[in-house]
């Protein structure tokens, strides 16, 4: 049965669109941005199992973990199956992650649960991240950064959307949860309840990207699209490195820094932006922020990093992948210092500030992968953007880490002041220079390292159909 | 229009409707919430 959900079986026919893809992408994205909404029932698990809050955090923690290792280690084999059957693997593995999570929120197993939304669920997460990026930067060869751009677009957005569904299922659950309410927490029956709704309901949506995703047929190019003119921009190749040889090269880890270094200076801030806030205009114990007006604030930090990932990587079309970066690091920087210095003159100042930051941490997640196609060609670029993923996972641990270092050291939770982050926002400012700096030095991949020609259609395992249609 | 044609027209309306109301649904509410930030 899997056998249809191979490559040689998802070659579009003549005529198919290729708009029908991005909503394919879409349909998985939004489904596993639901990671980052683990927070809303957090509180719910700590009291159902008696737990610590390190011990439920740990859960969130193996996903990402996961997400990075699986990325990385299933790149190669999502590049040789194809879209359908990777983002089908991915369905099976997420909904199951929460199905083997609800048996042991049920029995309360705690160990159920890192196996289940940490390991099942994280290996959904990885494949499906990079499930629908090469096929995305296949069809849109005229327009890579837009196409992985509403697609990662959707993983901001998965967030946005189970944060307020989470709520509202587990208030039905549970008639005395009260969302609402900070200090209210939801039964175990109606967690468990939970967990399976989100299980089938992802699954289904999920088979709604598996039914509409199609590779293009070998030599299939955009009507009007000249492969010339994106090879006359610097930094651009039409030649094709295998992921195998993308991790020998230079360029590769140059820009695993650039990524490393984007994501740990914009998760400081996304990691503590409630508090943050608060912190930054209090004046004699008091905030004048209200814990409701914060919680805004993470909303609107939500909506720039979900914009942004559209916005800028859109705009790298136009500007240059390059370039853009040196924008991400390099304004990013100013900002910072902007934000260390003055942020607590103003709270208009402040948000403006960190949404903009945010904006540019977003923009950095989805202009990667266009980044790598510039540099490596298309033959395996989901599979490198799997390894190049691993920058993430080590940013997930570098960038609070760096934050709640220098925050222990001022004082306690409820005491510090814009003052006392500023080591911290000082600190990101270097990192950020680190990967300017890095991004300055990526130079085009040397041919000892490309494919020989009869790869460079980058159409691995498509049928050699040759169509040349519209379809944009 | 043949067929095919209207029936990969109507697959993609449904296609762009489905995540669009699903991705508009997580706006508004981040929207609601957000609005907080101005009213509070």
């Amino acid at each position: 049965m899997l056998s249809a959900l191979d490559r040689r079986h998802t070659v579009a026919p003549p005529g198919y669109s290729r708009w029908l893809i991005p909503p394919a992408a879409l349909a998985i994205h939004l489904c596993i941005g639901q990671v980052y909404a683990t927070s809303v029932y957090k509180n719910s698990l700590i009291a159902h199992f008696g737990a610590s809050q390190t011990a439920i955090g740990v859960i969130f923690s193996i996903a990402i973990v996961m997400l990075g290792l699986s990325a990385a280690v299933a790149g190669t084999w999502v590049e040789a199956n194809g879209p359908r059957k990777a983002m089908f693997v991915s369905a099976c593995f997420w909904a199951a992650g929460f199905l083997v999570g609800a048996l042991g929120i049920a029995t309360k197993q705690l160990w159920l649960l890192y196996l289940g939304y940490g390991v099942l669920g994280g290996i959904g997460l990885g494949i499906g991240y990079i499930s629908p990026v090469s096929t995305l930067i296949k069809w849109f060869p005229d327009r890579p950064g837009l196409a992985t751009g509403l697609a990662i677009m959707g993983f901001g957005g998965g967030a946005m959307v189970a944060s307020p569904l989470s709520r509202q299922l587990l208030s039905y659950y549970d008639a005395g949860y009260d969302p609402g309410n900070a200090g209210s927490t939801a039964s175990g029956a109606a967690l468990v309840w939970l967990f399976v709704t989100l299980g089938v309901g992802y699954f289904l949506i999920m088979m709604f990207g598996v039914f509409n995703v199609r590779v293009p047929a070998a030599g299939w190019r955009p009507a009007g699209f000249d492969p010339a003119q994106v090879a006359a921009k610097p930094l651009v190749t039409t030649a094709n490195v295998s992921a195998a040889n993308a991790v020998r090269t230079r360029s590769f880890w140059l820009l695993w820094v650039v990524l490393f270094c984007n994501v740990t200076a914009g998760i400081g801030i996304l990691e503590q932006a409630s508090p943050m806030i608060q912190d930054f205009f209090r004046h004699d114990r008091t905030s004048t922020v209200s814990v409701a007006a914060a919680g805004g604030f993470v909303g609107l930090l939500s909506l720039f990093n979900m914009a942004g990932r559209f916005v800028w990587s859109s705009a790298s079309d136009v500007i240059g992948r390059k370039p853009i970066y040196l924008m991400y690091l390099g304004v990013g920087m100013v900002l910072y210092v902007l934000l260390a210095l003055f942020g607590q003159l103003a709270t208009a100042l402040f948000v403006l500030l960190a949404c903009v930051i945010l904006s540019f941490y977003g923009g950095g997640f989805a202009t990667v992968p266009a980044y790598l196609r510039d540099l490596f060609g298309t033959f395996e670029v989901g599979a490198i953007h799997g390894r190049l993923l691993t920058a993430w996972s080590a940013a997930g641990v570098a960038g609070p880490l760096i934050v709640n270092a220098f925050l222990d050291a001022q004082g306690k939770p409820g005491t510090l002041t814009a003052a006392a982050y500023r080591p911290a926002l000082f600190t990101m400012v270097g990192v950020l220079a680190v990967g300017f700096v890095a991004n300055l030095l990526i130079r085009p991949v040397p041919e000892r390292f490309h494919e020989p020609a009869s790869e460079r259609d980058g159409a691995r395992g498509a049928q050699p159909v040759t169509v040349e249609r519209s379809g944009s | 229009m043949n067929e095919a044609g209207h029936g990969q027209r109507v697959r993609l309306v449904v296609s762009w409707v489905v995540v669009s109301v699903l991705l508009g649904y997580g706006v508004v509410q981040t929207v609601i919430t957000a609005a907080k930030l101005f009213t509070h």
